[in-house]
């Protein structure tokens, strides 16, 4: 039982940093930027690079990586978001499109078997009969800091509030003199970053394979459909729902059919709840 | 010179054209409605100015082009906009709304927080509440209210009256004449609603069907025949 609670709660916390970027652009762009698993994957094979090819101390490989994610997000923006000017259908499919040549991209440089990322932080804590790796307890607070961070920047600055009211209102934030196209531009930027952290610390926890894209898409995908987008906090919510119910399966009946669970509930929470358990789209 | 050039303005939607050769002035220090029934134009007009429509012809506030200008800019350059809808942040609250209306005046932000609090103290006791969860008046006055936040010359207001009690009606006209009165704010105002027009307007303007129609002194019109006839019903 403890294992669970304590797992289930370092994982949620991996779990919302992917998503929340992912959510970012959903509410403010009001497209699902399906190749946002690629800007985790960019991150984390960046990171890789830096720090296990080329022996650049792990500070700077991060670094490194989230100026990447953040410039990978700004080009999206300009060379291919903008210029589809809101055809959400095409944006979808030209940004699957980007995450499998992307797919191919990292095939060619690294090539395509899986690679063990070694872990940021090293060490284990036993805790009350439970192994905690600092790696993944470093990784979910970090997440938390973050997404504190997030929070706060989002509420408290000018800033965040035009980025929020870009996504409640894009013509009342036009006339009350938000830059909506700087806001758009900071809002990728800020969503390829995050994606670029949550990269690193997801493929320390798992691996780096060419196809590791995908399965961050999904939770991310998931958070949105079970949440309806949602606040940001009701991203977090959800989160935490999908990273118990990951952990407890595992736990109690299969690690195999940890994914299969999460796709489930999609599902359900389409059929039964098209809008998700908050029901709206703004941040 | 006035406050606002308006001249030759032909506005956009697509191929369809909503306002034709439409040519007229706005002094400094005045209030001036339009008037004009659904689909005249009203709404077309303000958000040309606030360049939120394909144009062409010209603008100018004290003589500076605004056309090909974006939103932001124009507000800038001391355009404010309350327009139809309101267009708040629904899961913001009105002090929010507020503060996202001062993003372009951030150092007047506690002068114009204080003066629109004055102006609407129902706000005051609802300042943490959710526009999204107001009366359509109490929407209104933020409306207002944000667009004033934005420091501006010229405040446009399109058809505030809009599905409200004659009782939140005279509170907003309290509140603009207010506003003109004692901080000179010039203010153009487009109404359905007539009389609410004539009893601000010193200048009205009459659109149908994108053209301008009628204009003169608020006094002169209330005589028109042609006006009386359209609006009045005699
Ligand atoms: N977004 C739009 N797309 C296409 N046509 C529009 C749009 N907005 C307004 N129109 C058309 O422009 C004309 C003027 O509309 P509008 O300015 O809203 O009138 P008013 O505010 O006086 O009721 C109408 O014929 C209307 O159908
Ligand atoms: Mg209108």
């Amino acid at each position: 039982m403890t294992q669970v609670l304590i797992q289930g709660l370092m994982l949620s916390g991996l779990y919302a940093l992917i998503a929340v970027g992912f959510t970012l652009i959903f509410s403010v762009g009001r497209v699902l930027n399906l190749a946002y698993g690629a800007y985790l994957m960019l991150g984390a094979y960046v990171y890789y690079y830096l720090v296990q090819s080329l022996h650049m101390p792990k500070i700077a490989g991060m670094v490194l990586a989230i100026a990447v994610g953040a410039l990978a997000g700004w080009l999206k923006y300009k060379l291919l978001v903008k210029r589809l000017n809101g055809d959400a259908v095409a944006i979808e499919i030209s940004t699957l499109i980007l995450a499998v040549v992307l797919q191919s991209g990292v095939v060619l440089i690294f090539n395509d078997s899986s690679k063990i990322l070694l872990p940021i932080v090293n060490g284990i804590t036993r805790f009350d009969g439970v192994t905690i790796t600092h790696n993944l307890l470093t990784a979910s607070i970090m997440s938390w800091l973050i997404l504190g961070g997030l929070l706060y920047f989002i509420r408290y600055t000018h800033m965040g509030r035009a980025i929020q009211a870009v996504s409640m209102d894009t013509k009342g934030a036009q006339i009350s003199g938000v830059d909506t196209e700087q806001v758009n531009q900071l809002t990728w930027m800020i969503s390829g970053a995050l994606g670029a952290i949550a990269g690193v610390f997801f493929a320390s926890y798992t691996q780096l394979s060419p196809s590791m894209w995908v399965t961050p898409l999904i939770i991310a995908v998931a958070v949105v459909i079970v949440g309806g987008i949602g606040s940001i906090v009701g991203s977090l919510i959800v989160a935490h729902i999908i990273g118990f119910m990951e952990i407890s399966v595992s736990t109690f009946i299969g690690a195999e059919l940890r994914g299969v669970f999460t796709m489930l509930l999609i599902i359900g929470v389409l059929v039964i709840m098209p809008k998700g358990l908050f029901g709206r789209e703004e941040l | 010179m006035a406050l606002l050039e308006i001249n030759n303005l032909e506005a956009f939607y697509g191929m369809a054209q909503s306002l034709h050769g439409i040519s007229l002035n706005i002094e400094e220090g005045s209030i001036v409605g339009i008037i004009g029934s659904n689909g005249a134009g009203k709404s077309t007009l303000m958000d040309s100015i606030m360049g939120l429509v394909n144009t062409k012809g010209s603008i100018k506030l004290e003589g500076e082009e605004l056309t090909g200008k974006k939103s932001a800019d124009v507000v800038k350059l001391g355009v404010g906009y309350a327009p139809e809808r309101a267009h708040l942040f629904p899961y913001m609250s009105v002090y929010d709304n507020l503060l996202v209306g001062g993003i372009t005046a951030k150092e007047d932000i506690d002068k114009n927080l204080s003066m629109v609090l004055d102006l609407f103290p129902n706000l005051i006791d609802r300042k943490n509440q959710e526009t999204g969860t107001q009366s359509g008046g109490e929407r209104q006055m933020v409306s207002v209210g944000r667009a004033l936040m934005t420091s501006p010359r010229l405040l446009l207001v399109d058809e505030p009256t809009i599905g409200l009690s004659p009782k939140v009606c005279l509170d907003i006209a309290r509140a603009l004449r207010k506003l003109n009165e004692e901080t000179g704010l010039t203010i153009l105002i487009t109404e359905q609603n007539v009389n609410f027009a004539m009893s601000l307007a010193s200048h009205i303007h009459v659109f149908e069907t994108g053209e301008l129609r009628l204009s003169g002194p608020t006094d002169e019109l209330r005589s028109n025949p042609e006006l009386a006839k359209a609006y009045f019903g005699h």
